[in-house]
């Protein structure tokens, strides 16, 4: 393997690791966008995802890697899987709005974002409780595909992930630019006030922000099952951070932002691997982070809004 | 009215009547000593867990059905310090276990823990309290080293005895069995940030330069952490000959997944944090194939001599022993003796006398071979076992009795 071989592998490592982040970070950033939220209950809706998926799969008589689909089954197997978690988990996050957030929206202080840490932490236990703490062998049922470019690989596992984000994210930035929903969000995301006068339903907005949100953590969810080919209960606390971290990064609040958000702190991750040692990982991380924030406090692509004095 | 959990305990008390209902009707009167066995039950090493508190549970059980020393009903208690939200054990946890066991006159000895980082916390509580116990599979030579002692046993006297050898022996004895026998020539060096895994890849790496090997480079995972490809596509680059893996499931299972992809041809090697069901289960086939593990114990349960013990064992749990089983099932038999060396004596039962009797231990026939332990409470016959993974589709794959092929003893450092 070359130097140049070596960094190839690692921008396409960084790059499946940026994907997952982005479409995590992407859930943080709609909901804080709207209600200026940071929703720590999304950590473990991720991890719910991975389970739902994981279960879906194994419905279909998938267990571990040595069952192989192809073709139309595959295809069919993985939709179903992708929709059991998107809804699953975009119905939990619909619920958590609903229920336990809307009689909060008009309590002032943290206490709506201690309820997510709450939310968090029921669904952390109620998993360990039936699934238990160890580590599980997520079924995949993908080909052993595997393409050279120069020394480095790239597997077909890689390209779905990639394609996947990119579809999503793109189908994201499609819905919330030009349908009615989509502006009726970003017009709540500018002014609440304002947008409700108007006559935006704002808690259509809220709950569909939160739907989307959560449907993308459970997409991530299965993205990181078929990547890992594992699912644990504590897998939201390490992924959620990062992504969380993503979403600051690129400017919270803003669709784009945690899109390259995502993708650079993989990118960090899997060089920062390569140069200094996978023991920094996390410093190299949250001091790039610091370093963003204290020369550009909205984040990379963050704007002052102006409305939000 | 009957509420859940009265009704759980009424229920508990009859089963609880049925099984011991004939010993304790019949010797109301026998001091009960308890002996708390301290091991991970909760987290990624549950399944081991289990399956080793079994062997100290079987011996104390069949010492009270023979009433094996008169008098005396031992209750052994499982104390589990592995935590939910460290998804394995947990070293507070661990410490609150040894303070509750120390602030209970009842108890008279422990067995556990299982883990290094564990003992490391409970050690010195421990020792304060003057509270022996026996582990059957911790490993970290730091604890019993004299070098520690004002750390791990204040109070002077040993109290931390092992029925295995440490990783003194586990990771250097790997070493001379890479270089000798697989003939390798380089290898890199990864470890958990745990007590256990460092100290072991440090003694491994050690004794691989010694003995000629090139060690390409060390790094550290962290356990939480879920992608491993970073430092496995470095490694690849490197092209060594083989990995060494110092460290236990939580990011074995993750790393033995994802290496299986990036470096399939090298050889791969751990302790005996990658002994375990649990590797087998998260990782499963064909990603473990071929990883080698080391056990800090004589490989006993293939021996005939056992076989009586396997099949107790197995008609009692369901479940069949492996090799921590038997050194836990030895622990047991060491208090037990102890125990009855000072009935017999008409001395009195109690933790100081009992630490005692452990340290004075000579046994010549236990099924692991001689127990004895120096002043440190080190086992003084050590034997490191390897093990090889291949897959055998004739039994579960999860088992791993049926997946573990032994594959010899591990030439002495």
């Amino acid at each position: 393997m070359t130097t140049a071989d070596l960094f190839l592998q690692q921008a396409i490592n960084g790059l499946s690791l940026g994907a997952m982040y982005s479409l995590l970070a992407l859930g943080f950033t709609l909901v804080y966008g709207i209600m200026e939220l940071i929703n720590f209950s999304h950590f473990n809706v991720f991890m719910v995802g991975s389970f739902v998926a994981m279960v879906t799969l194994q419905m279909f008589g998938l267990s571990g890697q040595d069952t192989i689909l192809t073709g139309l089954p595959l295809v069919g197997v993985m939709l179903v899987a992708f929709l059991a978690s998107m809804t699953l988990c975009g119905a939990i996050g619909v619920a958590i709005e609903r229920f336990l957030l809307r009689p909060l929206r008009a309590v002032k202080g943290p206490a709506a974002m201690i309820t997510t840490i709450g939310v968090s932490y029921v669904l952390f236990n109620a998993v360990l409780l039936s699934i238990g703490a160890d580590s599980k062998n997520f079924p995949n049922p993908l080909p052993p595909l595997t393409f050279a470019i120069g020394g480095a690989v790239l597997r077909l596992r890689e390209i779905l992930i990639w394609i996947i984000s990119l579809v999503l994210m793109g189908g994201l930035t499609y819905f919330v630019q030009f349908t009615r929903l989509g502006k009726a969000m970003r017009a709540t995301a500018q002014d609440p006030e304002a947008a409700r006068m108007m006559g935006v339903e704002v808690d259509r907005v809220v709950m569909t922000a939160f739907f989307v949100g959560s449907a993308l953590a459970g997409a991530s969810g299965m993205i990181f099952g078929l990547y890992y080919n594992l699912s644990k209960v504590d897998i939201g606390f390490a992924a959620g951070l990062r992504a969380f971290t993503a979403a600051v990064l690129g400017g919270i609040g803003n669709v784009p932002g945690a899109m390259v958000g995502g993708v650079l702190i993989g990118l960090i991750e899997a060089l920062s691997g390569q140069v200094v040692g996978t023991a920094w990982t996390d410093v190299i991380i949250f001091g790039i982070l610091v370093l963003v924030l204290v020369f550009k406090p909205v984040g990379l692509m963050g704007r002052v809004a102006p409305n939000k004095s | 009215m009957l509420t859940r959990r009265s009704a759980f305990k009424a229920a508990a008390g009859i089963a609880a009547t049925a099984t011991f209902g004939v010993t304790q009707g019949a010797y109301a009167a026998d001091m009960v000593v308890k002996v708390g066995i301290n091991l991970s039950y909760t987290g990624a090493d549950s399944e081991s867990a289990t399956r080793v508190a079994n062997g100290g549970i079987l011996a104390f059980e069949e010492a009270n059905k023979y009433k094996e020393v008169k008098g005396v009903t031992f209750e052994p208690v499982k104390l589990d310090d592995g935590t939910a939200t460290a998804g394995q054990y947990d070293p507070a946890q661990a410490a609150t276990n040894a303070r509750k066991m120390v602030s209970d006159k009842g108890y008279i000895a422990a067995l556990g823990p299982q883990m290094s980082g564990a003992g490391k916390a409970m050690s010195p509580i421990l020792s304060a309290g003057n509270l022996a116990t026996i582990t059957p599979s911790s490993t970290n030579p730091d604890i019993t080293d004299p070098k520690f002692a004002a750390q791990y046993r204040p109070n002077g006297k040993a109290i931390y005895f092992r029925t295995v050898a440490t990783d003194a022996y586990q990771g250097p004895n790997m070493a001379n069995y890479m270089a000798d026998v697989l003939k390798v020539k380089s290898v890199f060096v990864l470890d958990d940030s745990g007590a256990y895994g460092v100290g072991i890849a440090d003694s491994f790496q050690a004794q691989a330069e010694k003995k000629g090997i090139k060690v390409l480079g060390r790094d550290r995972l962290d356990p939480k952490a879920v992608d491993y490809a970073t430092i496995l596509t470095k490694i690849k680059s490197m092209n060594p000959d083989a990995l060494y893996y110092g460290g236990v499931g939580q990011a074995g299972v993750k790393l033995a997944k994802q290496a299986y992809e990036i470096i399939p041809n090298v050889i791969k090697a751990g302790g005996d944090g990658m002994q375990s069901a649990d590797l087998l289960k998260g990782a499963g086939f064909p990603a473990v194939e071929g990883w080698y593990a080391t056990v800090a114990s004589p490989h006993v349960t293939d021996d005939p001599k056992t076989k009586d013990f396997s099949d107790r064992y197995f008609a009692r749990f369901n479940l069949r022993p492996d090799d921590y089983t038997v050194t836990c099932y030895t622990g047991a038999r060491v208090i037990i003796e102890a125990v009855k060396m000072l009935v017999n004596a008409g001395k009195p039962v109690n933790r100081d006398t009992v630490r005692d009797a452990i340290q004075a231990t000579k046994i010549s026939n236990t099924l692991q071979g001689p127990v004895e332990f120096d002043e440190n409470g080190d086992l003084k016959n050590k034997v490191i076992s390897v093990f090889q993974i291949k897959k055998d589709t004739t039994k579960p794959l999860d088992d791993p009795d049926a997946q573990y092929k032994y594959v010899g003893v591990a030439p002495m450092a």
